[in-house]
């Protein structure tokens, strides 16, 4: 498929399918019945799929040296500790940046 | 649109918004980066950004395009990492059920993971319906119009920014920020358990095929554990 068409289709495609997501219960399903299983599972959406989406970018990918993904891991964790306590987008960004430059700083003065 | 200039729940929103923006900023420049370096026109960047307006779809199919994956590949990855708008649109839908339908299909194009975030906070706060629509069109129109601007500056200019200052790790923090504050019930914290698990255990699948599998087995995880802890309750 030609490349241009292909990135026009994931836009036109994407794009609605994420519309209706975000459309489903605001309008199409607001005076429906939904079944109780899919109340339940849509709870689960965001832990499952935001750990999926979080977890390669962070963690070491194949072939990587251990210790260059460390202070990603480390840096994350401190993130995560900080969004946990503060809901706040802004602090979590801070705090994980800022532990990342000082540990690959602190990593480039060892070796 | 003069109307919503002038009104004061709107600017309220707007401005409401700036901190998210500002927060939002180094994820937008690596959707324009990425966007670039997968190939697409600027106007294909634009679309991206405008159309679809989801960093994590956007991040995911300049990835895949660039890949060479198969168009439905690429749509179903991006749809399931969509589904937790289903989750805001329902979260939402209690407090804009009065507005009239062109309201409810308007906020629902601007329903993000910030906007939601700040609307629904409003919301609970007591707001009435039309004030804190007001205030979401608002607030997701500031949003939308940021998120433009730093997809483009990062599509022409992302490139010169050093590789040592590592902007890219800004995407998962972004969605860090999200994601930790739902660890507080056992089935949520099996969910991500077994989503992490997994998709690290495949991650030598093709086409990131592995992010689908494991989001759905997390979520259906978190399910039976949500119906074991139920049971297991003392009535």
């Amino acid at each position: 498929m030609d490349a241009t068409l292909k990135l026009w289709s994931v836009v036109a495609i994407v794009g609605a399918l994420n519309y209706v997501s975000r459309l489903s219960f605001i309008a199409l399903f607001a005076r429906r019945h939904v079944p109780p299983l899919a109340v339940r599972a849509f709870r689960y959406v965001p832990a499952a799929m935001l750990t999926a989406l979080v977890l390669p970018m962070v963690v070491a990918a194949p072939g990587e040296p251990a210790l260059a993904a460390m202070p990603k891991i480390v840096a994350a964790l401190a993130a995560g500790v900080v969004a946990f306590f503060t809901h706040s987008t802004m602090k979590t960004l801070g705090v994980g940046m800022a532990s990342l430059w000082l540990l690959q700083a602190l990593i480039g003065r060892i070796g | 649109m003069r109307r919503f200039l002038a009104d004061a729940n709107f600017r309220a929103g707007f401005a409401e918004m700036m901190p998210a923006c500002v927060a939002m900023t180094p994820f937008g420049l690596v959707c324009g980066v990425g966007a670039a370096a997968a190939g697409a026109s600027l106007w294909g960047a634009l679309g991206l950004s405008a159309i679809v307006f989801s960093g994590a779809a956007q991040i995911l199919a300049v990835q895949l395009l660039a890949a060479g994956a198969p168009l439905a590949v690429i749509v179903l990855t991006c749809f399931v990492a969509g589904l937790r708008f289903v989750i805001y649109s329902a979260a939402m839908a209690p407090y804009l059920r009065s507005l009239p339908p062109r309201w409810q299909q308007g906020l629902a194009f601007l329903l993000t993971d910030q906007a939601f975030a700040a609307a629904i906070r409003r919301f609970h706060g007591g707001a009435d319906p039309r004030e804190g629509g007001l205030h979401f069109l608002g607030g997701g129109f500031a949003l939308w119009l940021f998120w433009q601007a730093m997809n483009i500056a990062g599509y022409f200019v992302g490139n010169l920014i050093p590789a040592s200052w590592s902007l890219e790790f800004a995407v998962p923090l972004c969605f860090i920020a999200l994601l930790a504050p739902h660890f507080r019930t056992m089935p949520t914290i099996a969910a991500a358990l077994v989503a992490g698990a997994l998709v690290l255990a495949l991650a030598g699948l093709p086409m990131k095929l592995n992010l689908i599998v494991a989001g759905v087995i997390g979520i259906v995880a978190g399910t039976l554990a949500d119906f074991v802890r139920e049971r297991w309750t003392p009535r």
